[in-house]
């Protein structure tokens, strides 16, 4: 299994990213449901904290749009069904057993929809994507294929790290480990936009901004 | 045999498909949609002397009928000593002039054939039809007795068995026999495939790459797989699961996207295999599976061993007459189509049907054959906690590299509808696993 056509290198990149993307926002959504079971509108503030625009007209259209809404592409189920268009295509390269856990995550995706406590079944979707992850790391054998998955992923949470405006801590972790990464994968990207992240961690005042401006052109 | 155990784990063992996706596409509306494709528990059983019987046949059968192909496309003996009118060969659509004087590498025209057979009540096999092209099936058994012996090992522990799980070793086997030298790859025409489900699962079991016709391209006089650095890495054999017409379209459909500019070319040079061969189509025709016998006789100079179910052409005059005098009994399959559509039951027509479709019968009678009804064998089937029968056939695989094998199971498709005979996933039947006893 030695080599990559450009089309499996790309899939393999943005499995990871979708699958990090739902897994992230699903964590940072949990918070935000629960404080609109208490009535709150916090789905304004999540919506600007995301960057993603507000077409929600209350609190249950958020709900039931941004959670499950097929059309709606910035929707929880959207992501995840990007998520698994890349993963199917890769059976060979990812394995039956770790395609089997984002199909897991599908259902219970799907389960969630139908039922009174979502939340339950987000948190079976959170720990599919937990067990993929870690099948990844276990089962497959090749190295390129593992490092473009997690350079995905990496990329993807350095993106959302700077628009929640998470602590230097984390993404100052997640910078190295994306920094530790992408050169043992196939990947073409822009060193200096690396460079300008590690630039950018070490400045006094964090610009959020300019952070996300270089990890959207570092490919 | 298999019992209560059995029966008990049915709802885990669909579980367990729908965790790894097993699943077949399908067109309604113009929309994709998947589906997890209905499994039954309770298997089909073969016992090990009748498959011997059926392994002998199958082999005779697609022994002769690789045989046929390479005369076809070559001396046309069989045409010129009469045994098969030239018009049956040069008529069917799935003749392809291109392939004239054509030698495959390894010399084998149907590498995986896909042989339907019914059992009629009487116990005795008989053969429906040939597939030879791109035959699907065989990935649903072997990963359904893989989660059956994980959710009722019990059941599997009580019973000798043939391990069914080698398919994907015979496969490569085949693949191997006849490669130029290279590596081996799955062609698809891609996720919105019906069989998509088993191209990427038999390239994850096989080890070949999964690869669609923008990832291969023609240098010089050979294939090549490029990768994301440009590298090239030569392909020695090309299991393809598209069609003929759209395999290059510089020899063949021109409009065809999924394809391979050239790669016609390059297996006329004998630098690529391409599983099963181009022009196979002509084999597997309906109307050229009446004189399957015929050909056993005349390469083999055997008597077949497996019959065929009793068909009559209405080209003959004779043919003719007969289907005309006993419409009502017979049923009418249009040789253009597969999938089980084109089928037509005379005794369940309206008089306007029945008048419509006899008028065509004589202005086109190449274009159907008419079988006799085989009353075939009801197999059991749990439906809603209930043992129901239902009508079942049997896709047997034989693959032949540098011999030919039969896979010791097969796909056991059934009916859902209590009152038809029709089988196939995409008009709503389901599937069993095909157990062939070890003692």
């Amino acid at each position: 299994m030695g080599v990559i056509s450009v089309e499996q290198t790309d899939r393999l990149y943005w499995l990871g990213r979708y699958a990090e993307r739902v897994y992230t926002t699903m964590k940072l959504y949990f918070r935000t449901y629960d404080t609109m079971i208490d009535a709150g509108e916090d789905y304004d503030r999540f919506c600007r904290a995301l960057e993603i625009p507000n077409i929600y007209t209350s609190k249950e259209d958020f709900i039931s749009r941004y959670s499950f809404d097929e059309e709606d592409v910035n929707s929880l189920m959207s992501n995840l069904k990007r998520a698994y268009d890349n993963a199917v295509v890769l059976r060979e390269e990812i394995g039956t057993e770790a395609l089997a856990y984002i199909q897991l995550a599908v259902y219970a995706m799907q389960r969630a929809e139908d039922s009174q406590a979502p939340l339950i079944e987000f948190q079976k979707v959170v720990d599919n994507l937990m067990a993929f992850n870690g099948i990844c790391d276990d089962q497959i054998l090749s190295e390129n294929v593992r490092n473009l998955l997690k350079v995905g992923k990496r990329v993807e949470r350095i993106d959302l790290y700077a628009r929640l405006h998470e602590s230097r801590e984390n993404l100052e972790r997640e910078i190295c480990r994306l920094a530790g990464r992408i050169d043992r994968c196939s990947l073409k990207y822009h060193p200096e936009s690396l460079d300008s992240l590690k630039s950018l961690i070490g400045q006094k005042e964090l610009d959020y901004h300019r952070m996300i401006r270089q990890i959207e052109q570092i490919l | 045999m298999y019992g209560r155990d059995l029966y008990a784990c049915e709802g885990a063992v669909n579980e367990q498909l729908a965790r790894y996706g097993v699943k077949f596409g399908i067109y309604k509306n113009n929309t994709f949609k998947e589906q997890l494709f209905p499994f039954d528990v309770i298997p089909r059983v073969i016992t090990k002397e009748e498959f011997q019987k059926l392994e002998a046949g199958l082999i005779q059968r697609v022994d002769a009928l690789n045989l046929f192909l390479k005369d076809v496309y070559e001396e046309k003996k069989i045409i010129k000593d009469g045994i098969i009118p030239e018009d049956f060969v040069y008529a069917s659509s799935g003749y392809l002039a291109q392939c004239e004087g054509l030698y495959p590498p390894g010399g084998v025209y149907s590498h995986i054939s896909g042989i339907d057979l019914v059992k009629g009540k009487d116990g005795t096999w008989y053969i429906l039809e040939d597939n030879l092209r791109v035959p699907s099936g065989a990935s649903y058994p072997m990963i359904a007795r893989e989660l059956c012996r994980r959710c009722s090992p019990a059941t599997y522990q009580k019973n000798c068995l043939e391990d069914n799980r080698n398919y994907a070793g015979l496969l490569r086997e085949t693949m191997d026999a006849v490669s130029t030298g290279g590596i081996s790859v799955i062609l698809t025409p891609g996720r919105y495939n019906a069989a998509y489900f088993e191209h990427s699962y038999l390239a994850e079991q096989t080890g070949a790459k999964l690869v669609n016709g923008s990832e291969l391209e023609v240098s010089g006089d050979c294939l090549y797989y490029e990768d994301y650095s440009g590298r090239k890495e030569k392909v020695g054999a090309v299991y393809r699961r598209i069609s003929d017409e759209y395999l290059d379209p510089l020899n063949f459909n021109p409009e065809s996207l999924i394809g391979i500019p050239h790669i016609f070319d390059v297996y006329r040079k004998g630098n690529v295999a391409l599983l099963n061969a181009p022009g196979n189509g002509v084999a597997d025709d309906k109307g050229i599976y009446y004189f399957v016998p015929k050909m056993i006789r005349y390469y083999l100079n055997q008597e077949p061993i497996l019959h065929n179910a009793p068909t009559y052409l209405p080209f003959y005059e004779e043919d003719r007459k007969f289907v005309l005098e006993h419409f009502e009994r017979l049923v009418l399959k249009d040789v253009a189509e597969a999938g089980g559509y084109g089928v037509v039951f005379a005794d369940r027509m309206t008089a306007e049907e029945k008048e419509y479709f006899l008028a065509l019968l004589e202005r086109e009678p190449r274009r159907f054959i008419a079988q006799e009804v085989i009353d075939f064998e009801d197999l059991c089937i749990m439906e809603n906690g209930e043992p129901v029968m239902r009508k079942a056939d049997l896709r047997a695989f034989v693959l032949t590299g540098k011999e030919t094998k039969v896979w010791k199971s097969g796909l056991t498709r059934f009916s859902r509808n209590p009152d038809s005979f029709i089988v196939n996933s995409s008009q709503g039947g389901g599937f069993k696993d095909t157990w062939v006893l070890s003692q």
